[in-house]
């Protein structure tokens, strides 16, 4: 027992010490004694909590490293590479623009790692200073960034017109490697895009550190707050970067385009062309009412088009908010596959982490205010018009049931009275709700235009900070897709190797010594049948219809047919050395004969056999193969055995035997001449076993 | 991941629909600048469809296919585990009978049965420890390799959406410039959404009945 549960529970040290986190693994490595089980659990415990503090320390401790790496490329890029650029002749246009608000944001950088200087990282205080300093630097850092990240695109602009020329190109790039030549530089940009870099990444490392920070923790709270502060500062960054590039284009001269056209839109032009469309209508329809009023058919007809506009543009939006909202509430990104820090994983999920926070719920918010919430309301004022006009219909009924009487009753006056009122309103007003309407549709469909645009520019952004980070950004598409399906080609090969190796093992049948009822089985089987149809029972079955069979576990049985008369494949006709019937096909596994160990040999038992005689018997006969030291060995009988002839002779399983020959009179080694009880003759060569000899010697109580 | 890319599909399409409806309205027909601008964004939406087309496509083949066929391996494991588990229980089933016949008389027939039991034994213990061994190798062998397996996935990932957004920022640029009001900011929006919906309510055919 102690031996078996040693193998256990090293095989369990092993597992738990690799793998910590993959839960599939554990389950079965943690079945053994009650007591064990709550020793693990406690240690398990302890050992997450202590990977907790752990990890916190880490993410802490990366904030403030890369905090200090930061500063220092920034330090590098403004003042060396600067003064190095501002040598290159001819001199560069514009230089000081690429610089143009870099000293702000080093500045508050100095400030946060002056303040972290203060203490230490595996100070329990430490995280409460972090948060304060956040805290305090929070309005400059917002204002120091929001300006950068405004004046970024001013930045790339440059850049790429100094890409246009060939030769200045190259004198930057020299410059820049000469200047960083421990750094993987090949722009300015590498430097000057890490601002936009790192305010997008101020959350993600304040949220990991809150991840493995511990709710009762005095600084939980405040840490919160800075992690939620961070993300706002973000959306407010990105607003303030949208607004300043609207007021720039404010400057520039329009020309005369679609918007323009629409915003000539009037109540003129609009009736003119409604009166079209009501024409269009007319012959559409071919509803041609009695009081023909063309103008106000061409009005209600406009108005008609436009609400069923209006409505289906109002669902469309609906049903892509919602596809919107199941978008965002897929996390992938959340799951832990443990998979360390490699470059691709982290940036990937930095990058969506940043989409599902702030850059896609922007976008869901915008698009609520500017586009749906007004088309809420423009559909639900198309009712009173609506209701209106079948109220003018209803009277236009009445009104011509009326005919053409002269002298109408006072009912009757009001009827038409009634009617004429509700068409002169609807001819008053139908042309500006029409105009106003559309106006208003058009003005939603172009904000929707520009919030994708706007969420389109914030993603570029976010990822223009990330490329240089990854290994493979600079290949062309088609470089980059053909190395990415040759490494996923290339890992899915590694993978099935791996998984083959297990396979084959594992399904490695046990080689079991067979009794001998089992070895005449598989001898009268193999008479009639071919080696590869020879089954083993995995489990006893018992059987239930005609023509089942019941069977024990390990017995052999050769294949007769893969399926039963009525062609089902799980019921296999089976040759049971004589009965013949069906057992179901989960429960056979190919029966391999393998030559295997050496079972006790003829050979060995004669030699024994013959030394346990010659114990008595001092013959001074001497067996050249007996020469060894010899162990004490004695041969008993293994099973019982009937007698069927007076050439042999009975066993009793557990008999101690005398072998007087391996062999019978033609030298089939099957059968030996064996003396027990008194008795001699022949029994199987397979029913003796070859024992220790722990009894006393032969004069056992048996004979 | 997939639900993701549904959503995701479902979003495009769904834009789509917007301006294919909007296009199919005879509002157009008698407007020149409207049909003009609305077959604009129409255009631009089936563009943006296709990319995204695009897009999952290639997310499908380097994100998600590897994902499945990696986790396809996880049942496997979980039967090789408790394979090695059914043996052990074997192995100490046979371990406890051949103790047993140990602690028996030493008689003639306990021996024999010993030694059977011991014979059994012998094999059971040699492929739990094969099994055993096999697993202890394969297993972090499998865990260590999700870094490597996954490392261009997540490559490829990002590299989509890279190209995805861009094109996306390219076509709505344009599209804005042609048929957007002059840039306002989201309040100027919004006040002039407002406006127009007042003016609409001041009119008496708008009032509630």
């Amino acid at each position: 027992h102690v031996h078996v549960l040693r193998i256990t529970v090293a095989a369990t040290e092993v597992t738990g010490r690799d793998m910590e986190d993959v839960d599939v693994l554990e389950e079965d490595t943690e079945k053994e004694a009650g007591e064990e089980v709550v020793k693990d659990e406690e240690a398990g415990k302890r050992a997450a909590g202590e990977l907790a503090t752990q990890r916190k320390l880490l993410a802490i401790e990366e904030l403030v490293l890369t905090e200090r790496n930061y500063l220092r490329h920034l330090r590098l890029c403004s003042v060396t590479i600067r003064s190095n650029l501002q040598k290159v002749q001819p001199p560069l246009a514009n230089l000081d623009t690429m610089f143009l608000h870099i000293q702000e944001v080093m500045d508050v950088s100095e400030r946060l790692l002056t303040l972290l200087d203060r203490g230490q990282p595996s100070n329990p205080g430490f995280l409460s200073l972090l948060c304060d300093a956040f805290l305090s630097l929070r309005t400059d850092m917002e204002a120091a960034y929001r300006e950068y990240l405004a004046g970024y695109g001013n930045v790339t602009a440059l850049e790429n017109s100094y890409k246009q020329k060939e030769a200045v190109w190259q004198e930057v790039v020299k410059v820049v490697k000469a200047s960083a030549p421990e750094v993987n530089a090949s722009s300015p940009t590498f430097f000057l895009v890490m601002p936009v870099q790192r305010i997008a990444r101020y959350p993600l490392l304040l949220q990991t550190i809150q991840k493995h920070t511990d709710p009762r923790d005095p600084a939980y709270l405040a840490l919160e707050d800075v992690a939620r502060i961070a993300v706002d500062m973000n959306c407010k960054i990105n607003e303030y970067k949208r607004f300043r590039e609207v007021a720039d284009k404010y400057k520039k001269t329009e020309t005369l385009s679609i918007r323009d056209k629409i915003n000539r839109l009037n109540g003129h032009s609009i009736a003119k062309k409604t009166a079209r469309l009501g024409q269009f209508l007319k012959h559409e329809t071919g509803i041609v009412p009695k009081v023909i009023d063309e103008e106000f058919d061409a009005l209600a007809g406009f108005f008609c088009v436009l609400e069923r506009g209006i409505t289906d543009l109002h669902e469309n939006v609906e049903n892509f908010l919602g596809h919107l909202q199941a978008f965002l509430a897929c996390r992938p990104e959340e799951r832990d596959l443990d998979l360390g820090s490699d470059r691709g994983v982290v940036s990937y999920r930095e990058i969506t982490a940043a989409l599902k926070q702030w850059i896609y719920p922007t976008f869901e918010r915008r698009v609520r205010t500017l586009v749906h919430r007004p088309l809420c309301s423009l559909r639900e004022m198309l009712a009173g018009p609506r209701n209106l006009i079948r109220k003018r219909l209803d009277k236009l009924l009445d009104y011509e049931a009326l005919g053409e009487k002269s002298g109408l009753s006072y009912e009757e006056q009001a009827v038409a009275g009634a009617y004429r009122t509700i068409n002169a309103l609807l001819v008053a007003e139908l042309p500006q709700f029409n105009g106003t309407a559309l106006q208003l549709l058009w003005g939603i469909l172009g904000a929707f235009s520009c919030l994708q645009r706007d969420l389109a520019a914030d993603t570029e952004q976010l990822f223009a900070s990330y490329t240089h980070e990854l290994p493979h950004s600079l290949l062309e598409p088609s470089a980059f897709w053909e190395w990415a399906s040759a490494a996923v080609c290339e890992e899915a090969k590694r993978l099935d190797a791996i998984f083959q190796n297990v396979q084959e093992e594992l399904n490695a049948p046990i080689v079991q010594p067979l009794s001998p009822s089992s070895q005449r089985r598989l001898q009268v089987l193999m008479e009639r049948h071919s080696p590869e149809k020879i089954y083993q029972l995995t489990r006893h079955v018992v059987g239930s219809r005609e023509l089942d069979l019941t069977l024990q576990r390990g017995e052999l049985v050769a294949l007769v047919s893969e399926m039963d008369t009525r062609g089902d494949r799980r019921r296999w006709l089976v040759d049971a050395g004589g009965p013949r019937g069906y057992v179901p096909s989960s429960k056979l596994v190919r029966y391999r004969q393998v030559t295997k160990e050496v079972p006790p040999s003829p050979h060995f038992t004669t030699a024994v056999g013959r030394e346990a005689i010659r114990r008595h018997s001092y013959s001074p006969e001497s067996h050249p193969f007996v020469t060894m030291a010899m162990p004490c060995f004695q041969v008993f009988a293994g099973y019982d055995f009937t007698a069927r002839s007076h050439h042999e002779v009975t066993l009793r399983s557990g008999e101690p035997v005398k072998v007087l020959e391996p062999h019978d009179k033609r030298g089939n080694r099957d059968w030996s001449l064996v003396e027990v009880r008194g008795r001699r003759g022949y029994v199987p060569s397979n029913y003796l076993a070859v024992l220790p000899s722990v009894v006393a010697p032969p004069t056992a109580p048996f004979c | 991941m997939k639900k993701s890319t549904e959503a995701d599909t479902a979003m495009s399409k769904a834009a789509v629909k917007i301006s294919a409806d909007l296009l199919s309205n005879p509002l157009c027909e008698q407007d020149q600048a409207f049909l003009d601008s609305m077959t604009a964004l129409d255009t631009a939406m089936r563009r943006m469809d296709s990319f995204n087309q695009e897009k999952v496509n290639q997310i499908q083949k380097t994100v998600i296919d590897p994902l499945k066929k990696y986790s396809s391996v996880f049942p496997s494991l979980n039967m090789a585990v408790k394979r090695r588990e059914q043996t052990l229980q074997d192995y100490k089933r046979l371990q406890s009978k051949v103790e047993k016949y140990e602690e028996k008389e030493k008689t003639g027939p306990n021996m024999v049965k010993l030694h059977q039991a011991r014979e059994e034994l012998r094999p059971v213990k040699d492929d739990f420890e094969a099994k055993n061994k096999q697993l202890l190798e394969e297993m972090p062998k499998f865990y260590n390799s999700r870094i490597d397996y996954f490392q261009p996935s997540f490559e490829a990932l990002i590299r989509a959406q890279v190209v995805y957004f861009t094109e996306m920022h390219k076509i709505f640029s344009e599209l804005t410039e042609q048929i957007d009001q002059a840039n306002l900011t989201d309040e100027q929006r919004e006040r002039e959404n407002e406006a127009k919906l007042n003016e609409l309510r001041a009119l008496s055919i708008v009032a509630d009945d």
